[in-house]
């Protein structure tokens, strides 16, 4: 498919898929009076369009990065490192979270570069395996800390324990959503230029230095920005996995490896994901939505499954 | 010396504590063709990576008049071209692609059809042979190189695997880049195309044997000395 085709399809279904998002919810199939319905909805499609978004691209950038298709800020660890940085602040200072709005993206950045510092340390540069393996190891530590802190901490068991499960966009309002918003389009837009210097990794570290490509620096931008996607993401959804494996993958499939159409159309097709999933874990269970990161598990485990037997093959 | 588009003295590398690269010296002028040969392990290799800057060592070392220890990586390559042994593209791109990956289409389309590689710009490095693909790469590293007067080319191994026709058409694609200016040093197996080069530089265990002109450096005594009694020109 054409770079021109595959936007054109992927900004149809987006459309599409914003139309159907604004018209599901709980109320039943509708706009509601005037659109009251609309108005009602539009944070949590905004919020799962924004951390969509920077899940999609983050994961290309990871992927790139690590020069591996299995990257995935989902299942390396930075997201359950950018929940563990929340933990830790609802667990120290409940009440003072709250009292700044970058308070709580402040403690996810910190926890996901954490994670991701840890990551490039210990997993990357050898195989696939030492970087899942080690992306395993980041995830259960974060996940155990998570949970210990909400086992202490009564005010925040709950929304802890449903940011665990990916499952925080039914609380999304403007003002809880903007500053995640805007730091996932924020790193949306800087991870764009890294494209060629991605392309040069791709070939290796002494193939892309030789062709000019400060390694270190894009390296560096590139884990750092993935980071703040994660982190940002992680603030208006929780912890969601596979749209950062699914959607690079779907865009290459449609435009080819370049990291100049893969990097934007990925962030276009993980947007399309997440509101899918979201729209769909509303629309069939009203009365009791299915979280976006269930129905985002239910189809993302057995492509990963797929993609890591067709990899080893 | 000082004209010396590549000036090496006294070079070394050490990785893991272990000397790979010891006091070797070497030098190229603009129009000059360098081969380094040697056998297997040798640190060939190793020191085509230094030379380009991509590793740390010791030594005084000047490439296109800098020293590429201290420059960035982008001001290293406006000069300065690098092909490694074995490039492997972790994702599956389209011969084309390369090209606007490297950023001049229009040279890369002209060095795809110099390698004769023309007719699979549409077709997928996994589609490719091995060879193929190195000569993709080769025709991605000379695009790369805006102007050839003054430039240095660092080739490691750049006809291995490829077939015959394909090795004329990289040799003659030396030559040509020497011919306009540029200093190009060659590691290679390949002894009848070392003797064809202006200066030879043979190394082994990482240590300087001989250095000078093909027909004083590659004489039999010193071919069976570094490569063994049965060793011979072969072709």
């Amino acid at each position: 498919m054409t770079a021109t085709k595959a936007w054109m399809a992927g900004c149809g279904l987006l459309a599409g898929l914003v139309v159907l998002a604004l018209s599901v919810g709980t109320q039943g199939f509708g706009w509601g009076d005037g659109g009251s319905l609309v108005l009602l909805r539009s944070p949590r499609v905004l919020a799962a369009l924004a951390a969509g978004l920077a899940l999609g691209i983050g994961g290309a950038a990871q992927q790139g990065v690590f020069r591996n298709p299995l990257a995935d800020p989902g299942l390396t660890g930075v997201f359950g490192g950018a929940l563990f940085g929340i933990a830790v602040l609802l667990g120290i200072f409940p009440e003072a979270a709250w009292h700044r709005a970058w308070f709580i993206p402040g403690a996810a950045f910190a926890g996901a570069l954490g994670t991701s510092a840890l990551l490039t340390l210990i997993g990357s540069g050898g195989s696939a395996s030492r970087l899942l393996l080690t992306g395993l190891g980041l995830n259960a530590f974060t996940a155990a800390g998570t949970l210990v802190i909400a086992s202490r901490s009564g005010e925040s068991r709950e929304l802890l324990t449903n940011g665990a499960y990916g499952d925080w966009l039914g609380m999304a309002t403007l003002e809880l959503t903007w500053l995640p918003v805007l730091l996932c389009a924020v790193a949306a837009l800087l991870l764009l230029p890294l494209a060629r210097s991605l392309d040069l990794l791709s070939f290796g570290e002494d193939a892309a230095r030789g062709f000019g490509c400060d390694v270190g620096s894009a390296r560096l931008q590139a884990v750092l920005l993935t980071a703040l996607a994660a982190a940002a993401a992680t603030c208006l959804v929780g912890q969601v996995a596979f749209i950062g494996l699914l959607a690079p993958h779907l865009a290459r499939a449609w435009v080819g490896p370049r990291h100049a159409h893969v990097l934007p159309l990925s962030a276009l097709l993980g947007a399309a994901l997440l509101l899918g999933a979201d729209t769909l874990g509303r629309g069939l269970w009203p009365q009791a939505p299915l979280s976006a990161a269930a129905v985002t598990a239910v189809i993302g485990a057995p492509l990963f499954i797929w993609i890591a037997r067709g990899r080893h093959e | 010396m000082s004209d010396a588009l590549v000036s090496a003295i006294g070079l070394g590398v050490e990785i893991s504590g272990r000397r790979i690269i010891d006091g070797v010296s070497l030098s190229a002028m603009g129009g000059q063709t360098v081969a380094v040969v040697g056998p297997n392990g040798a640190g060939k290799t190793t020191l085509l990576r230094a030379l380009a800057g991509l590793l740390p060592c010791d030594g005084e070392l000047k490439v296109g008049g800098q020293d590429p220890r201290v420059i960035d990586a982008a001001s290293c390559a406006l000069n300065r071209a690098y092909c490694a042994q074995k490039p492997v593209s972790a994702w599956d791109y389209r011969v084309r692609d390369l090209g606007e990956i490297v950023g001049d289409p229009v040279s890369f389309a002209s060095w795809l059809e110099k390698l004769r590689l023309g007719d699979c710009a549409d077709r997928r490095l996994s589609g490719l042979s091995g060879g193929e693909q190195k000569a993709a790469h080769l025709a991605m590293t000379f695009a790369a190189l805006a102007e050839p007067f003054g430039a240095v080319l660092l080739l490691d191994e750049p006809a291995a695997a490829l077939d015959l026709g394909r090795q004329e058409a990289v040799r003659e694609a030396i030559a040509g880049f020497a011919q306009s200016g540029a200093a190009c040093v060659v590691a290679t197996h390949d002894l009848s195309f070392a003797k064809r080069c202006d200066l030879v530089v043979m190394i082994s265990e990482g240590r300087l044997i001989a250095a000078g002109e093909p027909a004083a450096t590659l004489t039999p005594a010193v071919i069976s000395e570094v490569w063994g009694e049965s060793a011979s020109w072969g072709r």
